[in-house]
């Protein structure tokens, strides 16, 4: 749990589905510390009534509920083109479940009693992509609103640099390649390389290449 | 001469019993005939022999006699008379000529008699036989002698009688004389003669007489021994037959006794044999439903396991992020005690159930009904059966607790394989209806499951009859359950299809047992 950042739940709302009472509310006292809202529901019809009126991000579900069936839920959620990761639990270990579970494209499967650190980590899993996702269109609004602001030929030639990093992130390029590429006068070339030296971002390993220093980044 | 009557009886001791009887019939038979051919001949020839003696020589004797008569009476006297001249010539000769045709008639009819021969074949036979003609040639050639004699002089009388005249009588008078008395003499010899023969045949008959006696006492003797060893034989051979019969007898006796002590010991095997069968199908029924009631159990486990982790879990994530608090903790503890002594009445629920009680006890029907149905809830659950118990009067009966739940939860089973075989998951039910009749507690058990074939239903009480797939049923429950409730609690179970009403008004093809249980009557006063 201590690797993975699970403060990024905050952010989330669970449906929780299990017909278990005491299951439900103590699984449910658990979670809620972690993320922003878990709706515990008993029912297949609690859960639709929830989906319609709330956003919900990731979905937990017991296979056997009470006269009903976690997977004829999800394939009804599916033929009606809702698309949300979800997380199967049972009692079961029939294969017959998990070949269902694997068409329906469920994100884990998880055999009870619930290990809660694999829940906890299994919603990680899912939800970080989302996360990151987030955290990229912000960087991306960012540096969109700074380039916009200040000398945008400095923006774009710091992402030719960057984009144009090999393996080793060594960047291999003259100032004359640069010159050609942007439209941009020498000595302003010169003194942003120089800034960059500076703090150490980009040095001059030999003739014509660079080493993109990341972790001086972090320093900044 | 012992050794050879040895080889004989033992050739007859040998002899198959059939052959031996026809030999003693053919002996008796053969034996009396010859008696009775014996018997026959002596009788027609001592008859023979007096006919002959009455007629051959009685009679010739008498002619003889009447020759001798007249030659003496009439020839003699009349010749006297003659001389004397008492009676004329002519009168005489009348008289002499007479008596000389009574004397031919007489002398030729005696030749006649004599000639005649004895022609009886048998008694001749068995004269030459036995006595072999001992001096019978010289005494026919006397015989001749004596009557050429007496032909001879009665010529000479004749021609003598011929020539008397009136004139010389004395002289031939004298000679006839003579001549008469010579041929007197001639006929008395003659006489004697047949006499001695007379006497010599008599004596003959006696001996054939003797002989056949003693032949006839010989052959009854033979014949009687003959039969007297015959049926010893027999008798031994019956003996001998008996005694193999009963040897016999006694060794099918032995050999039928040895093949009852067997069947016995079979049939005693047997039995012993089925009722280990029965103690192995009691443990097969019973680990069948073991099978399915640990089902049961894992499943209600299960879930109270899965909290109890959860809540494990939750103060350890809970002590992380620095949310533990003494009210959670209590609160927690609190509900995961709950749960685990519910883990803990499950479990003794499953094992008093399987632990066979061994006295009654007194309990309410409901409350037994009820343990069964809870029991099976997961499976009934699971099949969406509906399950609904009417107590119309509940009542307290002194009986065997976990049996009584076993029959329910065996008919409550069956039923459910029928309503998940046939009928619609929304319309599965089963309904349980109790009352009481008389000193009876009637439990009625329906299910909508369309019910069984009329021609199955004498059968489903029977030991290892199922119409279940193999893997289904082992055929035992319901036989099981009768064997509970007609022998350990003297009740009665029953079947029939019935149409019922059992849901919205609608009729159903439904399948009923009925159990009927006695209650124990001082259990009644004592509620």
């Amino acid at each position: 749990m201590n690797n993975k950042d699970l403060n990024i739940l905050h952010d989330f709302n669970i449906l929780y589905l299990e017909d278990d009472e005491n299951l439900l509310k103590h699984t449910t006292d658990v979670l809620e510390d972690f993320v922003n809202n878990i709706y515990a529901v008993k029912t297949v019809n609690e859960a639709l009534d929830i989906l319609l009126n709330k956003k919900v991000d990731v979905i937990v579900s017991d296979i056997l509920l009470e006269n009903e069936n976690g997977i004829d839920f999800l394939t009804h959620l599916k033929s009606k083109n809702i698309n949300i990761p979800t997380i199967l639990t049972t009692a079961h270990t029939d294969t017959k479940y998990l070949l269902d579970a694997i068409k329906l494209k469920v994100e884990n499967y998880i055999v009870k009693p619930i290990n809660i650190k694999e829940l906890l980590n299994s919603l990680h899993d899912i939800l970080l992509p989302i996360v990151q996702q987030k955290e990229l269109i912000k960087n991306n609004n960012v540096i969109k609103t700074i380039s916009a602001i200040t000398d945008s030929k400095q923006v774009e030639i710091v992402k030719f640099i960057i984009n144009n990093l090999d393996n080793e992130n060594l960047f291999i390029a003259s100032y004359t390649d640069i010159m050609e590429e942007f439209s941009i006068s020498k000595p302003t070339l010169i003194k942003l390389f120089k800034e960059l030296a500076e703090k150490n971002i980009l040095v001059k390993v030999q003739h014509k290449t660079y080493r993109f220093n990341e972790s001086s980044l972090e320093n900044l | 001469m012992k050794n050879r009557f040895n080889k004989i009886l033992s050739y007859f001791d040998n002899l198959s019993f059939k052959y031996k009887t026809s030999f003693l019939v053919f002996i008796i038979a053969g034996g009396m005939i010859c008696i009775v051919i014996l018997s026959q001949i002596s009788i027609f020839t001592i008859k023979g022999d007096f006919d002959i003696l009455f007629d051959k020589r009685t009679k010739s004797l008498i002619k003889l006699e009447n020759i001798k008569d007249t030659y003496k009476v009439n020839i003699q006297d009349t010749l006297k008379d003659m001389e004397q001249e008492n009676i004329t010539y002519n009168q005489a000769k009348e008289v002499l000529q007479l008596a000389q045709q009574l004397i031919n008639k007489n002398w030729e009819s005696y030749k006649k008699e004599d000639s005649i021969k004895n022609d009886e074949f048998i008694t001749s036979f068995i004269k030459k036989f036995i006595l072999k003609d001992e001096n019978i040639d010289e005494n026919i050639i006397l015989k001749e002698n004596i009557i050429k004699n007496i032909n001879q002089k009665m010529l000479q009388i004749k021609s003598k009688l011929n020539k008397i005249n009136i004139n010389d009588k004395r002289d031939i008078l004298s000679q006839l004389n003579l001549e008469i008395n010579a041929i007197s003499i001639y006929i008395t010899s003659l006489i004697n003669y047949d006499l001695s023969i007379a006497v010599n045949e008599k004596r003959n008959t006696q001996k054939v007489f003797n002989t056949i006696i003693i032949f006839s006492i010989f052959s009854i003797f033979i014949v009687f021994l003959f039969s007297v060893i015959l049926s010893i034989i027999i008798i031994e051979n019956f003996k001998q037959l008996h005694n193999t019969l009963e040897l016999k007898v006694d060794e099918k006796t032995k050999e039928l006794t040895e093949l009852n002590n067997y069947l016995e010991t079979k049939v005693s095997k047997e039995v012993a044999q089925n009722r280990k069968k029965d103690i192995i199908m009691f443990q097969q029924a019973r680990l069948a439903s073991l099978g399915e009631m640990l089902n049961n159990i894992a499943h209600q486990w299960r879930q109270p396991l899965g909290t109890i982790t959860m809540i494990i879990q939750s103060f350890q994530i809970k002590m992380s992020l620095g949310k533990l608090t003494d009210k959670y903790v209590d609160e927690k503890v609190q509900d995961a005690l709950l749960l685990a002594n519910n883990m803990s009445n499950t479990l003794d629920d499953f094992k008093n159930f399987f632990d066979p009680d061994k006295v009654k006890s007194k309990f309410e029907i409901k409350n037994c009904i009820e343990h069964s149905i809870d029991l099976s809830k997961y499976l009934l659950t699971k099949e969406n059966i509906h399950i609904e118990l009417v107590v119309k009067d509940n009542m307290k009966i002194n009986s065997y607790y976990n049996e009584l739940s076993h029959v329910f939860l065996n008919i409550i089973s069956n039923s459910k394989d029928a309503l998940c075989s046939t009928v619609d998951k929304d319309d599965r039910i089963i309904k349980i209806i109790v009352n009481k009749y008389k000193n009876q507690a009637i439990i009625n058990m329906l299910d909508n499951g369309g019910g069984i074939p009329s021609d199955i239903i004498p059968k489903i009480f029977e030991p290892y009859y199922t119409t279940k797939y193999k893997s289904a049923g082992t055929g035992i429950g319901l036989y099981m359950s009768k064997q509970i409730i007609e022998k350990h609690m003297n009740g009665s179970i029953s079947y029939k299809n019935i149409v019922h009403k059992i849901k919205d008004n609608k009729n159903y093809n439904c399948s009923l047992f009925t159990i009927k249980i006695p209650i124990d009557s001082g259990e009644i006063n004592e509620q």
